[in-house]
């Protein structure tokens, strides 16, 4: 009789823990709601101005007469992105090309719909004997990136691959760590070099003089700030059942974009409050980025990805990245 | 006795079996939409991940590689972190205003994420293994210190009124009576301190990764960003075994061989 009642108590216990581990997210209140993710930063820029505009809401009002109601979540990492729109609870997100061609080719159902930024990347040193990549390679300095397999992360393999050397030359000398933890790290003279994006490598830049920094050149020459940074993602299921939406979509973002290159001064006194600087930083970096629709080098870089082992499967054709409705390559 | 371990061992095994299968029918019921395999993968899956992960390991690396950075930075965390919480403690014996600070110390800093720290450990120890280490030790020396502290004030006074009768000095006090009557305190603070150590490692790892000495952590994460949910799943159960492998490998006789055999204990 005991033996019965343990193990009806462990049958119950453990039907608890395994129902609590991940219940389905709660069914989409009828056709009007989107859960969108993104991530921190001023490469996000144009959702921020479409978040307070409400562009989406009124381009899709305008379209079908009906309401939509958006919900925005910031989080910290892309693959936490790509887990949210597999698990369908997240059908928009917008994370750095990297994870973004991971995710099209390792089936998490979605492709790119739209390009959101570039952004200009570089790599500082804080120590006078490296000048150059060669220098880099031939010494055992480390390097600090957002993360291993990230963007920066291919970024710097493909600068590598270009000045001769092997793609994965300095990886053994990789530290992850996010943007202002590295910029911190290079700074007080703990790692050697960081390679790093807007605005971090501004400011960096800027402190080159009083904290003795330069430059690394042979990043930008290979993935410059009008290439694609950030890309939109939309799962299939939004594309495929919901057009008047992911139309709504495309326009309130291309809307955005356009408000931030014609009326720069404007957007960055509405940008700057989350970004935490002033509207005058906020409009110089703001124009230091690169806000477009059309992609740029895209399945170049998911080509190179493939050839180099930071993605098992390469894709055919651009068809495999993105919709039909996305221009650029 | 026998009986009950046997009792204890079977009633375990089919709350295994039971989360298993729940887990495997979650899985196979598809209930997470289109994307199910890849999110919630299938009890198999995760077995021929597990397998994969020491077979191949990661970008060139062996598993194994991962395993034994991760062990030894958590070892040298482990026994750091040990030796000050016993140190320390000690010293609290000795000195009542270092008890009183140090009661201070361990109930704020036992609050604090070692991860909230990271911004201020980079610019104290720079941009190597023993970050990791310091994390450990952080994770570990905090409640350490709470269980030995709570144990020694758990003494009833007239152990200590004895010792100090018999003429015992300081550390003749502490090694004599303090320690052995504590050691209960002493035990189930080793217990708590390899769970968080292990945790805060694993944590520490996934902030902070070191190409050149990768961890278990990192290894997560890379699974992770490359949507390998399976290899993800495999490599907790790792984590996991090794988990209960210390503690029913080496903390339970220990255990066993003090305060159960002394009658300290159930």
């Amino acid at each position: 009789m005991r033996r019965k009642i343990s193990v009806t108590a462990a049958l119950t216990l453990a039907a608890v823990m395994v129902t609590a581990t991940g219940l389905p997210a709660a069914a989409e209140a009828a056709d009007t709601s989107v859960n969108l993710a993104f991530q921190y930063g001023l490469a996000y820029a144009p959702l921020t101005i479409a978040k307070e505009q409400k562009l989406i809401e009124q381009a899709y009002e305008e379209a079908t007469g009906k309401t939509v109601e958006v919900t925005w979540t910031q989080m910290s990492a892309g693959a936490d992105i790509n887990t949210g729109i597999a698990s369908g609870s997240v059908q928009v997100g917008f994370m750095g090309v990297g994870p973004a061609i991971t995710g099209c080719m390792s089936g998490v159902g979605y492709k790119i719909f739209m390009n959101l930024s570039g952004q200009e990347h570089g790599l500082m040193s804080n120590r006078e004997e490296l000048a150059t990549l060669e220098d880099l390679v031939n010494s055992d300095e480390q390097v600090a990136l957002v993360n291993i397999g990230s963007i920066q992360h291919i970024i710097l393999a493909k600068a590598l691959e270009h000045a001769g050397f092997d793609a994965h030359a300095l990886d053994a000398n990789l530290i992850a760590m996010k943007h202002p933890d590295g910029m911190t790290a290079l700074e007080s003279g703990n790692v050697a070099c960081h390679l790093t994006t807007n605005p971090y490598i501004y400011k960096e830049r800027e402190d080159m003089e009083a904290s003795g920094l330069h430059e690394i050149e042979g990043i930008s020459d290979v993935w410059s700030a009008d290439n694609s940074f950030i890309v939109g993602v939309c799962s299939a299921e939004l594309c495929e059942e919901d057009p008047a939406l992911y139309e709504a979509l495309c326009q309130a973002f291309a809307e955005a974009i356009a408000y931030i290159n014609e009326h720069g001064e404007e957007a960055a006194k509405i940008t700057c409050e989350f970004d935490g600087t002033t509207p005058e930083e906020e409009l110089q970096y703001l124009e230091a980025g690169t806000y477009a629709t059309e992609t740029s080098g895209v399945f170049e870089l998911a080509t190179f990805m493939a050839e180099h082992d930071f993605l098992d499967t390469a894709p055919e054709s651009f068809a495999d990245l993105a919709y039909e409705n996305v221009e650029g390559n | 006795m026998k009986k009950e371990k046997l009792q204890s061992c079977f009633v375990q095994l089919v709350f295994v079996a039971a989360v298993a299968s729940v887990w495997e029918a979650t899985a196979r019921a598809h209930i997470f939409g289109a994307r199910s395999e890849l999110i919630f993968p299938t009890l198999e899956a995760i077995g021929s991940a597990f397998v994969k992960n020491f077979a191949s390991g990661y970008a060139g690396v062996s598993f194994w590689i991962y395993i034994l950075n991760s062990m030894k930075l958590l070892l040298l965390g482990l026994v750091l972190g040990i030796a000050g919480a016993v140190l320390f403690s000690g010293l609290s014996v000795a000195s009542r205003v270092f008890y009183y600070i140090y009661n201070l110390v361990v109930s704020v800093f036992d609050l604090i994420p070692g991860v909230a720290l990271l911004p201020v450990i980079i610019i104290l120890f720079g941009i190597r293994p023993s970050v990791i280490v310091f994390l450990v030790v952080h994770a570990v020396i905090w409640p350490m210190s709470r269980n030995i502290l709570d144990g020694f004030a758990a003494i009833p006074r007239i152990y200590v009124e004895a010792g100090k009768n018999i003429g015992l000095n300081q550390l003749e006090l502490l090694t004599g009576v303090y320690i052995p009557a504590a050691t209960s305190y002493l035990v189930s603070g080793l217990k708590v301190s390899w769970a968080r150590a292990w945790r805060g490692l694993i944590s520490a790892e996934m902030i902070f990764g070191i190409a050149s000495c990768p961890g278990i952590g990192l290894y997560i994460n890379q699974m992770r960003t490359n949507m390998k949910n399976a290899e993800m799943y495999a490599t907790l159960i790792v984590i996991v075994l090794i988990g209960v492998l210390v503690q029913y490998g080496i903390l339970e006789p220990i255990e066993t061989h003090t305060v159960k055999k002394w009658g300290m204990t159930k």
